[in-house]
């Protein structure tokens, strides 16, 4: 019972380090309607940012917020002066998929010939271990549970209570529509496109901190289950995505308890599968369009 | 997870199926007299040279570059100057049945080789051995522990029998109950069944055998069920990531035991990632590795340091395989062929093949030697030979597989490798299933 209870503990680690990055990813989706399969080599490319800045004495904290800003910085960069030539250009869903794993390709042999083939660590520490009801967690975990908590908590926030968030919703509704409407959908993708990079900055760091050890392929290897989180919860969805990344989270700890540690991802992409085949729209996603109608 | 990994199925499926049509379609010709040969013999390094695994091949041209110079000093074999060339699998089995193909149908007075690796060994051997060219398979596959080609040869240590070696030093040092932490990779689970039978049999208990995924962001759950189990050593090998993520979250949970790896966890990789996550201090306290020993010492070793470290543009920095067990094992194969080839009196591989076993068992009243040289003279002076390699001593069973010696080694802080203990062939051989 007790390892099951920590299992959970567990999972909940996971689950805010997969519900960081799958909101930013399904965030920028929902907006821009382009599949960036290269999110996993930008949460790299971030690391490597908080890397350069913490090998100079940098607390990982203040490391994680340059990590924030270059995603937020270096993702705008990528669609305006990419992504956004194909789309002008009226490239399709499907070729914008291949242009997003060019571009995984190419971050990631940029930071292979720049950074060599080999294994970086921050210089950071752990911190003391605290006990809540049979689960564990360090200092440093309740850091990253902490921080995914304040960035959902804010993009729930930006979301729902401010214009931007609404001008967020509309172009992801019916870009037309919205630009018809008198709202700046080229500004509102650009700010997509900075929030999610924030939030793939900080998913980049925290998901070091958690691995203790990070190379070129890093953020690519983690990129299936952010993917699967944002798929579960209803792809476009960032309160979807959340739950998505609890459930995957979880279940794929608790399954390296009970199970076997070799089922882990099994079960997870088990209940992936499953869920899709009752709700192939995604957990969230029929709720979140009542709301909108409503709205 | 091995130093030779085995390639992808569907190619290596392929690759097999092609040997096997094409060595179906081959003729095979014997007879009793032997060939005449003109001119200078080849011996190829059929090997990686490009691909990911381009370092093998540069790793064995060096032995069989020294080993040529060597004979060649020597005035050759039976009057045959000898030379080595490179034959480029690409580590891949669709590049290396072509390749092996062409090599066989257009290298002359081709005559032996080393190669090839585990990449392609399993499409290429069949071929190989149908052509009647003795070959020295730098692969550890188990596959080959009781292979029954008549040209096949391993100086290589099995992979399995690196479980045996680890058992055989954990035990040594006191551990009774043992942890078994390996990725789920084919490769890495190849060591699992030797380990777990051979630490059982020297009485020590396996309380945890975890079949670890890949690269995951957390192993909490898997440590907190290897802590539950009170181990007092973990035996591992997984990629540098998943090890540095498992053993820093131990650390975190637990703090550190003693750990117990393979070969590909004493490459420096590995240790960069390790050392990075749970600081390289600590991997200093903790860690052995069991790799194939080749002693780098000894008359043989001397006879084939100097001639490489005298090899001059030939090898381009010569001293990086100083210390090299494939290097030196791949030198070792082609001095026994030479030997082999003037114990039979002839460098028709249908013949001298034979002959190799006995380069290096000659039984009682057998002369010790150390060298092309020594070798060949006593095989003039109707002498039987033990040659004992710059590897080592070899022992060749009936499969023409030596099982060789492992060596312990630690992680320094500054990363390199010191040595620790040797586990002998003989302590291998009597867990060997």
């Amino acid at each position: 019972m007790s390892q099951l209870s920590a299992a959970v503990g567990f999972g909940l680690i996971t689950a805010s380090i997969l519900s960081i990055a799958a909101v930013g990813f399904t965030l920028q989706f929902s907006v821009t309607n382009i599949l960036n399969l290269a999110y996993g080599d930008i949460m790299t490319a971030c690391a490597f940012a908080a890397y350069l800045v913490n090998r100079l004495g940098v607390n990982i904290w203040i490391s994680l917020v340059v990590a924030a800003l270059f995603g937020a910085v270096f993702s705008m960069l990528l669609n305006r002066f990419v992504y956004f030539q194909f789309v002008r250009r009226g490239t399709r869903l499907f070729g914008m998929i291949i242009v997003t794993i060019a571009m995984s390709l190419v971050i990631q042999n940029v930071l292979l010939a720049i950074f060599r083939p080999t294994f970086f660590s921050y210089h950071t520490s752990p911190g003391a271990s605290y006990h809540f009801g049979g689960m564990i967690f360090t200092a440093s975990q309740l850091g990253i549970m902490g921080i995914a908590v304040v960035a959902m908590l804010g993009v729930h926030l930006i979301s729902t209570r401010t214009k931007l968030g609404k001008a967020m919703r509309a172009t992801a509704t019916n870009p037309g529509l919205a630009r018809s409407c008198g709202i700046a959908t080229d500004q509102v993708i650009d700010v997509a496109w900075l929030l999610s990079g924030a939030l793939c900055g900080v998913a980049g760091v925290v998901l070091v901190l958690n691995t203790a050890t990070f190379s070129e392929v890093t953020g690519a290897t983690f990129l299936v289950p952010v993917i699967a989180a944002a798929i579960l919860g209803g792809i476009g969805q960032p309160y979807g995505a959340m739950l998505g990344a609890l459930t995957i989270g979880v279940a794929g700890e608790v399954a390296a308890t009970v199970i076997s540690p070799s089922y882990k991802d099994v079960v997870a992409f088990g209940i992936l599968i499953l869920v899709l085949l009752v709700r192939p729209q995604g957990i969230l996603s029929e709720v979140a369009s009542a709301k909108e109608v409503a709205a | 997870m091995s130093d030779r990994a085995a390639p992808g199925g569907v190619k290596l499926a392929l690759g097999v199926l092609a040997a096997v049509v094409l060595a179906a379609c081959g003729t095979s010709t014997s007879s009793a007299t032997p060939k005449t040969y003109t001119g200078t013999l080849t011996f190829a390094s059929f090997n990686p040279f490009t691909g990911p695994d381009a370092s093998f091949g540069p790793e064995m041209q060096a032995g069989c570059v020294v080993a040529a110079h060597l004979i060649n000093k020597s005035g050759g074999v039976l009057g045959h100057q000898v030379q080595c060339v490179t034959v480029d699998t690409r580590g891949d089995p669709a590049d290396a049945v072509p390749a092996a193909e062409k090599m066989l149908a257009t290298t002359p007075n081709l005559v032996g080789m080393n190669g090839p690796s585990s990449d392609e060994a399993l499409a290429t051997v069949p071929l190989i051995d149908r052509a009647h060219v003795p070959m020295f398979g730098d692969t550890g596959q188990a596959a080959f522990d009781k292979s029954t080609y008549k040209y096949f040869w391993r100086l290589t240590p099995p992979d399995d029998a690196a479980g045996i070696a680890m058992a055989v030093y954990a035990y040594r040092k006191g551990y009774r109950r043992g942890a078994a932490v390996f990725g789920n990779d084919l490769s890495s689970q190849g060591n699992v069944p030797n380990l777990l039978s051979a630490f059982k049999k020297l009485g020590g208990q396996i309380v945890a055998n975890q079949q670890v995924a890949l690269d995951q962001s957390s192993y909490r759950s898997e440590v907190e069920s290897v802590i539950a189990a009170k181990p007092d050593v973990m035996f591992t090998e997984a990629d540098p990531q998943t090890d540095a993520a498992y053993l820093s979250q131990l650390q975190q949970l637990n703090g550190l035991i003693p750990v117990v790896g393979t070969q590909p966890t004493v490459q420096p990789p590995w240790g960069q990632a390790v050392g990075g996550a749970i600081g390289k201090d600590n991997l200093a306290k903790i860690y052995a590795g069991a790799q194939p020993y080749a002693p780098s010492q000894g008359p043989a070793w001397q006879v084939f340091n100097t001639e490489l470290l005298a090899s001059g543009s030939d090898i381009p920095q010569p001293d990086q395989w100083s210390q090299d067990p494939y290097t030196q094992t791949d030198y070792d194969a082609v001095i026994m062929m030479a030997l082999a080839m003037v114990a039979a009196g002839t460098p028709d591989p249908t013949f001298y093949n034979e002959h190799i076993a006995e380069v290096v068992s000659g039984g009682s009243g057998a002369v010790e030697v150390h060298s092309f040289q020594e070798g060949r003279d006593a095989l003039k002076a109707g002498k039987k030979i033990n040659y004992v390699g710059a590897g080592g001593p070899i022992s060749l069973d009936k499969y023409h597989n030596s099982a060789g010696a492992f060596e312990i080694v630690g992680y320094a802080p500054d990363g390199s490798n010191p040595h620790i203990d040797v586990v002998s062939a003989a302590d291998i051989a009597k867990l060997a299933a």
